[in-house]
């Protein structure tokens, strides 16, 4: 214990020391929240739908109504040709059709009925936004899958105006997961082994697995802490908003970290240098990075190209920081995210423990 | 060739059990044999010297009895225990300094002496230490600031953190400047006079003549020689050593057929020794040898002369020189 306690906060100074690490994977952080931010305004969204309505309900009147009362939210109602036709040149964010049965559904006096949204193959997070605004009035007219509820009519105000600050949050949160994850693990394990350290302390009598899991919780509390930051920024700098409870932000964030922390690892096992370490850790993380909802929704993706990403972790961590953070989802809607990342973390730390090399 | 093992029989203390024993070490790597078949012990309160130049398996060697390899064949007890089957027990009785020192980055050296110091059961107080190996004034440097004489004294200071019985030194003075070397000399003396056994690795003969009670000389994975450097030297370069610049047209068997030489080597330059250099000197020096005029156009100066001319007594060096065939620093 001693030892593991010595090695941990050592592997924690020494990342804490390593200045350019650390600014470069917080400092990105913040510059794309900034960027994000300027270019989507930091006072809400401006998004524009087309709808269609092919219900011709009081209810889904009422709906659309409450969509286009959100400040920033454009919204007209057109035929299903003119708006695949504005939609097409993009003229519009996205396309909303409102099925026929709309508001027997919401009178609960007819089958289940989905509102469908077309967006642009040119997909940007003002669409991932949309998604979200889209999806919590929908929430809000389903009555919240308690059929005792009465269905109240919604007001502008309970609606979350989910900004583009409010969006990059979750995203950079789990682009932090995403970076330090790897980057700590992968490198720090290579370059002792690389630096002969490892050597020096199987010298000692202290066990590989002392070493090992002194290293993977010293690596996880940067990533916390450099979350901590990124967070307390957001909030008081950027002004971004959590709609959900800050307790279900974190076991994402841990299951996410172990996971990359688990993925990191797996990479020290293969790579026999820094170099392709830093070239495998660059290969795992950028192509996730754009894959995995962070910047923009992954529905804009080639379907094979989903697949993929929903294999992956980050899909998993991205999709329940959203959730709870900008849907203010209960913990019943990230169980599948946090059984995934779980499964991801077990499984990398394991194979990488029975891979692993000393030299 | 002598064996090492009468010798050492000898030089056993009756009753009590050697510090190091190892018993027929092979350690191969693919093709290449690193470790071929190698014994001996290491007595109780000795620094035991291994003398060979790189690559000839001083480093494989010493890494197995660390527990850091595992050897192909052989034994080895390290103060009573197995290695191979307790390596834990052994580690926390020993203290090891690898040739490459290896530290964690972004480390201080206060740091470094307390992350060491937490991984044994038993450790010296960490002021203790960096008062004796005079690194006060560099308590609170970065590892990757100190010079390459206060790297390798922490890099000791780490090794005998744990107050081992037995500490190994990989190539302690390698690439330092004349005086660093000196000052780790006195530190290792300094390690010797608190009771602790040494083994450590060198290539430089003066080290080896300096500090160690016996000497392994090693050559591709063996043990050519193992005694004190006095008896080495008296068995193995007895005398007085002449060395001079290669002559054409001078070979070593004419060169053997002079009056008093011994042995010739040669190895860039002549080395011939002998235990009576005046006799040699006259006869290389003789203006009408036939080397000596074999490239002159009659008169005037001789081409062939012997340069850089050199008389010695023997050391290590030679040893090795008349062992090998070779000069240690290739």
């Amino acid at each position: 214990m001693k030892a593991f306690r010595a090695l941990a906060l050592n592997q924690v100074r020494a990342s804490v020391r390593n200045r350019t690490a650390l600014i470069f994977t917080l400092g990105l952080a913040v510059l794309f929240m900034v960027i994000f931010g300027l270019l989507f305004g930091g006072n809400g969204i401006s998004v524009s739908f087309d709808a269609v309505n092919n219900d011709h309900s009081a209810q889904s009147d009422a709906y659309l109504k409450t969509l286009g009362a959100i400040d920033g939210v454009t919204l007209h109602t057109k035929t299903h040709a003119a708006a695949f036709a504005d939609l097409k040149d993009d003229s519009v964010t996205a396309v909303l059709v409102v099925p026929e049965g709309f508001g027997a559904a919401v009178a609960r006096q007819g089958p289940p009925q989905q509102v469908q949204i077309y967006q642009s193959s040119a997909a940007s997070s003002g669409a991932a936004i949309s998604d979200d605004v889209v999806a919590q009035v929908t929430a809000a007219f389903a009555g919240g899958g308690s059929p005792s509820v009465s269905l109240a009519p919604p007001q502008a105000a309970q609606v979350n105006q989910v900004t583009a600050m409010d969006y990059m949050l979750p995203s950079m949160i789990a682009y932090i997961i995403l970076f330090s994850g790897v980057n700590y693990i992968a490198f720090g394990l290579v370059e002792m082994r690389v630096g002969q350290i490892l050597r020096r302390f199987r010298a000692t009598p202290v066990r590989a697995g002392t070493i090992l899991s002194a290293q993977v919780v010293g690596g996880g509390l940067i990533v916390l802490l450099q979350i901590l930051v990124l967070v307390l920024m957001g909030v008081w700098v950027f002004g971004a908003r959590n709609y959900g409870s800050w307790l279900l932000v974190i076991p994402p964030i841990l299951l996410g970290t172990a996971a990359f922390v688990g993925i990191g690892f797996l990479i020290t096992s293969i790579a026999k240098t820094t170099d392709a370490a830093r070239a495998m850790a660059a290969m795992v993380t950028f192509p996730l990075m754009f894959l995995s909802g962070l910047f923009f929704p992954m529905t804009g993706l080639p379907e094979v190209v989903q697949v993929i990403a929903r294999i992956l972790p980050l899909a998993w961590a991205s999709d329940a920081l959203h959730q709870v953070m900008n849907n203010g989802a209960g913990f019943s809607a990230i169980t599948t995210d946090c059984l995934v990342m779980a499964a991801w973390a077990v499984g990398a730390i394991a194979l990488a423990t029975w891979r692993f090399r000393w030299d | 060739m002598i064996a090492a093992e009468p010798m050492l029989a000898a030089t056993r203390l009756r009753g009590e059990m050697a510090d190091i024993d190892v018993t027929g070490l092979v350690k191969r790597y693919g093709e290449i044999t690193a470790v071929n078949g190698v014994s001996f012990t290491v007595e109780k309160g000795e620094i035991f010297g291994m003398l060979g130049p790189n690559g000839a398996g001083k480093t494989t060697t010493l890494e197995i009895i660390e527990g850091l390899r595992t050897p192909d064949a052989g034994q080895v007890r390290v103060l009573g225990t197995d290695v191979l089957a307790h390596p834990g027990t052994v580690k926390e009785r020993i203290g090891v300094q690898l040739q490459a020192t290896a530290l964690p980055e972004f480390t201080k050296v206060r740091e470094a002496i307390d992350l060491f110091a937490a991984l044994f059961r038993r450790a010296r107080p960490t002021d203790e230490v960096i008062e004796e190996f005079n690194l006060e004034e560099k308590a609170n440097a970065y590892t990757n600031n100190l010079s390459g004489g206060q790297m390798q004294r922490l890099s000791i200071a780490l090794a005998l953190i744990n107050d081992p019985d037995l500490v190994f030194l990989d190539e302690p003075t390698t690439g330092l400047d004349p005086q660093a070397r000196l000052n780790i000399w006195e530190v290792v003396e300094g390690v010797r006079k608190r009771g602790k056994t040494v083994v450590l690795t060198t290539h430089y003969m003066e080290e080896a003549e300096r500090l160690c009670d016996r000497v392994a000389v090693i050559d591709r994975g063996r043990i050519v020689a193992l005694d004190t450097p006095r008896h080495l030297i008296a068995e193995y370069a007895p005398g007085t050593t002449v060395e001079f610049a290669l002559v054409p047209g001078l070979d070593a068997d004419t060169l053997r057929g002079l009056p008093g030489v011994e042995r010739v080597v040669v190895d860039g330059r002549v080395s011939i020794s002998t235990r009576t250099p005046e006799s040699v000197l006259h006869a290389l020096l003789d203006p009408q040898a036939a080397w000596a005029t074999s490239g002159s156009d009659g008169g005037g100066e001789a081409e062939n002369t012997i340069r850089d001319l050199m008389v010695r007594h023997g050391t290590l060096e030679d040893v090795f020189l008349n062992l090998t065939g070779r000069s240690l620093r290739e």
